[in-house]
Formats: C-alpha cells, structure tokens, sequence
C-alpha cells in the first residue's frame, strides 16, 4: 500500500475497529456535549462520537501547543536546584480533524522545525496520528477554498476520509497512515475512478455553498508595501478591543507567554501560555519603551504577519486556512477579522508611498 | 541545543557594584564539561534564570576570549532584575547561551573603530571592546564615546580609568547631570562628535544604548556621511524565548533574539515597524 493510495471502507466497519484500538491508545474525536456543543475530546467510547459538526470553535493546535504547558519543574531544597523536564507525551490519534486545521498543523511544523527545533512541540507533533475528515457541508463562516485550506487535502495528513453516507474514501497520506490502517485490519477495496468522481462532486458541492470571501492578494500587496492609508488602520485600531480572541482561536497563531510559578515554597513550575500580539503588554520593555503602544499599530502587525510577502515567502503560505473561527469570535462587530479586513483594504484601495530611498533622502 | 527551555545551571563567582542599581555578575556553568566547551561571540546574548521568578536577557559583558566564565551586567527594573541583585556570590541561576547572532569584527580590521554607548548600553559593547584591545594593532583608530545620566550612573568606573590612560584608545566621557567633581563634557552623546575628528571613509561605528539615543547616534552618523553597512547597532525587544518562537521580539518578520540583536542601519531601515 504504498502513499498516496485510495481505497473504500465500510464505514461502521472502519469505526468500530477503531474503537477497538482506542482502547489501548487515546484516540481524539468530535463528541456531542450535553450543552448541544461539538468539542474534540479523548474518546473513552464511540458512543457519544458525532459527525454532525464542521468544526470544534477551540482551535485544535491545542492538541499540539496546549494553552498552557509545563517546560520544567524545579525543586529549591539544597543548594542546587533541580530541574526536571516536562514528561514523555503517549501516541494518540486526533480523529475526524478538518483540513484547514490540518493545514493549520502543516503551519506549525514548519514554524517550530528549523535551526531552533522547538523539542515540546516535536513530541507531541511525532506521537500524533491524523486521521481527517473532509468536508462536505461548510459553516456560513469558513473560507478555506481562499487559503488553499480544504474543503479536502491532497497531503499533511496521515489517512484522509470523505463521508460516502455509508461508506469512507480513504486517502494515504504518509506511512504513518498505513501502518494504522494496517492495524485497523480491514477489508479495503481499492477505489474506483467513480469514487473519485462522487467525491470531486461533493467538494465541487461544498465549495458553492461557500459564503465569506478572502481575496487576499491586493491586501498582500497593500501590507507587504505599505500602502494602507495610515487613518485606516487607525480606525481599524479604535474598533479593536485587544481582546486577543482572533489570535487564541487561529490555527496559525504560535506566539506564547513564559512564565514561573511557585507550587509551595521548594516547588516550583515554569510553562508557557498562548499569548497574543493584539495585547498592549506584548512589547512592553522593561525601560517602559513600547514599540506598540497603539491598537493600531497592533491590528498592522497582526495582518503584517498574516499577509505580508515577507512572511509568505518564509512559510510558503499566508498565515491563514481559512477556518473562519476569527469571524465567530470577534468582538468588534465582525470588522477585523481576515475577510473582512481584506474587503476593507481592497475597497479602500492602496495609497501611493513613495520608496525607503525618498522617505530617507527626505529626512 | 536539545530542549530549547531547559536552563544551565550556572555558579555566581563574583558581583561587582557598578552604580546605586546595576551590578556586575561573574558567572561559569555548574557542568565541568559544559563550562570549558562553552564559548560566545561579541553582541551574544543570555537569558538568565531566577527559579520560581522568570527568566529575561542580557548582553555578555566580558572579553570572548576569556574562557572558563563570562560577565553579565544588570540593571535592577524589575522582577527578575531585582531577584538577581537579591543573590550572593555561590548563588545559582540558571542559564541559556550564547543565543542570538554577533557584531562583525573580522570583517573590519584595519578600520577604525567608532564606539557609541549609554548608560547601560556599555557593557554588551564590552565584549567587543575587549577582544580589540587583544588584537589592538589589526585596528587603526579607537574611539570610545560614553554617555550616563550622572557620572554615579557611569558603569565600569575603574575600567573607564585604565582606558582613559591608554594611548591607544580615545575615550571621551559626558554626562546630562555633573556633579561637583566631574570635568569632563557635559550634554548628550551626540554633542561628543563635535569634539572628535573622524575618517568617515575608514571608520565602522558600533553603537548601544536607549532607543532614542540610538536615533540620534545614526541620524548624525548618516550626516557625517557614514556609509549604512558601516553603522551597526543593537535592537532591544521585549524577549520571552531568545529562540524565535514565542513572537515577543518581532519587528516585521524579524526576530531581534534570533536575527538580531546586532543589525546594520542598512538592514534597520528596511524593517517596517522601527
Ligand atoms: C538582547 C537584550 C540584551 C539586554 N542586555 C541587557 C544588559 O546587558 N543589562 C541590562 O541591565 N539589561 C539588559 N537588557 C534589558 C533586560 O532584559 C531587562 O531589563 C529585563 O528583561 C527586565 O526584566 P525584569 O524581570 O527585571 O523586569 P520586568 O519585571 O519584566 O519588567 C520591568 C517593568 O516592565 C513592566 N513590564 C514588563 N513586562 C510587561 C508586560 N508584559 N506588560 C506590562 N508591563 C510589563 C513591568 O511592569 C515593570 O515596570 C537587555 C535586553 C535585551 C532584549
Ligand atoms: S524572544 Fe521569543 S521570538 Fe524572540
């Protein structure tokens, strides 16, 4: 079976199989909450498991940079201290993920690999199994089609499914994939050119019921050279709440907080927490200089990474998939999330400046 | 570096008063093995652990080319600051280094030198002042121009002493508020430059200090006709991770902690926020 093939499974043949392996791994899934909300959540049984959901509003990198998590602890008794470092994390298997968050971890990797390979991610990332599921019906605030995103994939995850109503499509996306669906031990049947027929229908299906766009690219031209009219980011700053919620619910926002914390009076912990760029002490120096003082100048910096050419040609892609999670949350009336604020900037339209030689000649 | 977070712990050897709130602080790592590998490069940084009160960064304050320990000097304004200046020699803290890159030094030999310091913008210019003076003749001229609140707030006093008397170094002091005593210049910095002749076109100028000063030390730089790749500054940034993840320290798509701390204005002015 080698990556990148296609096969066709029963679909209560697939899950119960994997159920009965989820009862020695943890295996993560869409589950229906008492409150009528959808959540990811460690499966115990598949009996509350749901596929009536598009997406789980928590951002599924929590799985991968939890909200908070320890870097060590330490202990002060004697005349050293000493320090231990967080623990192993088990394999598990994140179930039914969507492809913009998929998309979301291929953004991650990226960040957190390089010369500074960031160790507490990696072992999470290494032990985690995707299995994705892609998406027939999209929420009336998801866009991924603009952010190369979804509705389907066609690699970052290690098995692939599309709902077949009875049946799974199966896609292969790495050998991590086939070695779980070798230990699912199931009847596969190679997939037919028909087969990928209904399924191109079914996306072609959901891509028309998509609602909100994200033209991004007069936007990106407009960050990348600065030529947004200074007064519309004002504005845009004095909506703003700094609230931080764009940043926490983004599956490709990865800024974090360090912070000790003492357990009694020997023990101690220090971890890192999501932290958010819109947060006015973000930049603020111990001498008390702070370069982003201004909400304005916050809200640029947010789309500044989001956009500009400058990091697209860092990571390969704009710091967007397109989830649509940060026009659910935000509070300034739906102004300052992403579609929004490229419709803005595009109708605005981009003002002359002249190039970083004037501007210096000038002074 | 295998986990990234993880400090060194680290032995303090020796703590030296400076002025009433900066301290200098002899330190060597508590791993025998670790301690002699280690080296660092002029302009590196550390971050420096308080356990159970956090973690902030400093400039390396000592000669690279001394091995075995390495100095930081800090100014108490806040949490971890004042935690460090709480310590006693023997003391431990924690330590990840060298993290960040360094100040071109190879590549301007034979160039004279140009220092511009303030206040507690002097001692991450120590560890490029220091192994210049090791190599002193593959150096044309040496200027150090050093600016301080009071002559009390001026760090390295007795360093300061042993320079003035140099031949080799030209060392021109002033401060905002004299004292009694003092009789050297007075005004910021900048006004030093009136005092000093310079061969534009043989000289790179290092400079370190308050955002604001820094401003002005280039502004005047570029009138003097300086060439951009021949001014080369620190940028300082809030900073959690030093490694480039955390996002503290961005200007732009920049990371002062791993890009930086050292640019040159021609990479400067090119950043969009500044
Ligand atoms: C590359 C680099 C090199 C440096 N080199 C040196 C050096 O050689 N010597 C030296 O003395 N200093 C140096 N600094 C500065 C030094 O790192 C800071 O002084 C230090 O981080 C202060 O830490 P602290 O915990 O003591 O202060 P903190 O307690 O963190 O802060 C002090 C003040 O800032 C405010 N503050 C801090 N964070 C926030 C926030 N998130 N929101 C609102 N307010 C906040 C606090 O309220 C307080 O008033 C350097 C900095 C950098 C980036
Ligand atoms: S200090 Fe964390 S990214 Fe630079």
């Amino acid at each position: 079976m080698p990556t990148g093939a296609k096969f066709v499974v029963e679909k209560q043949a697939f899950l119960k199989s994997l159920e009965s392996i989820g009862k020695k791994n943890t295996v993560i899934g869409p589950v229906l909450m008492d409150d009528g909300e959808v959540t990811f959540e460690p499966l115990k049984s598949f009996k509350k498991l749901t596929f009536d959901y598009v997406n789980d509003f928590d951002p599924l990198k929590r799985f991968l940079t939890p909200a908070k998590e320890n870097l060590f602890t330490f202990n002060l008794e004697g005349r050293k201290p000493r320090l231990k470092a967080a623990d192993d994390v088990k394999p598990f298997i994140l179930f039914g993920v969507r492809s913009c968050d998929v998309q979301g971890f291929a953004h991650m990797d990226g960040f957190f690999s390089g010369a500074y390979s960031d160790d507490y991610y990696w072992r999470r990332r290494n032990n985690m199994t995707i299995i994705s599921m892609a998406c027939n019906k999209p929420l009336p605030t998801c866009f991924c089609i603009c952010c190369n995103g979804g509705p389907w994939l066609e690699s970052g995850f290690d098995l692939q499914l599309t709902d077949f109503g009875d049946r799974f499509l199966i896609d292969v996306g790495s050998n991590k994939g086939k070695k779980l669906l070798d230990s699912l031990k199931l009847k596969l049947v190679k997939a037919k050119p028909e087969d990928e027929e209904n399924r191109k229908k079914l996306m072609q299906a959901c891509d028309e019921q998509m609602q909100p766009t994200a033209y991004l690219a007069k936007a990106c031209i407009m960050i990348t050279n600065n030529r947004v009219r200074e007064e519309l980011w004002q504005e845009m700053g004095d909506e703003c709440f700094s609230c931080g919620g764009c940043t926490h619910v983004c599956p490709c926002c990865t800024c974090f907080d360090v912070q000790d914390c003492m357990i009694d009076d020997k023990n101690g912990v220090r971890f890192r927490c999501w932290d958010s760029c819109q947060y006015a002490g973000f930049t603020h120096e111990a001498s008390g200089h702070n370069p982003r003082v201004k909400a304005k100048e916050r809200v640029k910096r947010r789309f500044y990474h989001k956009l500009s050419y400058a990091y697209i040609k860092q990571d390969g892609h704009p710091g967007c998939v397109g989830c649509g999670r940060c026009i659910t949350v935000c509070q300034a009336f739906n102004l300052l999330d992403i579609s929004a604020v490229v419709k803005r900037l595009r109708r605005d339209g981009a003002i002359e400046v002249e190039t970083v030689e004037q501007r210096e000649a000038a002074k | 570096m295998e986990n990234l977070y993880l400090p060194q712990l680290s032995i303090i050897d020796k703590i030296v008063d400076e002025t009433s709130d900066t301290k200098t602080f002899t330190i060597h790592f508590a791993d025998r093995e670790y301690n002699k590998k280690f080296r660092f490069k002029s302009g590196q940084f550390v971050e420096a652990s308080v356990f159970g009160v956090g973690e902030a960064p400093f400039g390396f304050a000592s000669n690279p080319n001394r091995h075995g320990s390495f100095d930081i000097t800090v100014r108490a304004v806040g949490a971890v600051t004042r935690a460090m200046h709480d310590m006693k020699k023997g003391d431990v803290l924690g330590i990840r280094a060298p993290l960040g890159n360094s100040f071109p030094l190879k590549e301007v030999k034979g160039l004279d030198i140009l220092i511009v310091a303030g206040g507690i913008g002097l001692p991450p210019l120590k560890s490029l002042i220091d192994p210049i003076l090791d190599a002193r003749k593959d150096f044309g001229r040496f200027i150090i121009l050093y600016g301080a609140r009071t002559p009390a707030d001026r760090v390295y006093k007795p360093i300061l002493e042993q320079w003035s008397k140099r031949k080799d170094i030209t060392l021109l002091q002033t401060v905002d508020n004299p004292d009694d005593g003092w009789s050297e210049h007075v005004g910021v910095v900048t006004t030093l430059f009136e005092k000093i002749k310079l061969d534009v076109k043989r000289t790179v100028a290092y400079t370190c200090g308050p955002p604001i000063m820094i401003r002005f030390v280039i502004q005047d730089l570029l009138g003097m006709g300086f060439p951009e790749d021949r001014i080369i500054s620190t940028l300082e940034r809030y900073m959690k991770c030093g490694v480039g993840k955390c996002g503290h320290c961005a200007i732009g798509h920049k990371y002062i902690c791993v890009d930086g701390p050292v640019f040159s204005y021609q990479q400067i002015k090119r950043l969009p926020e500044r």
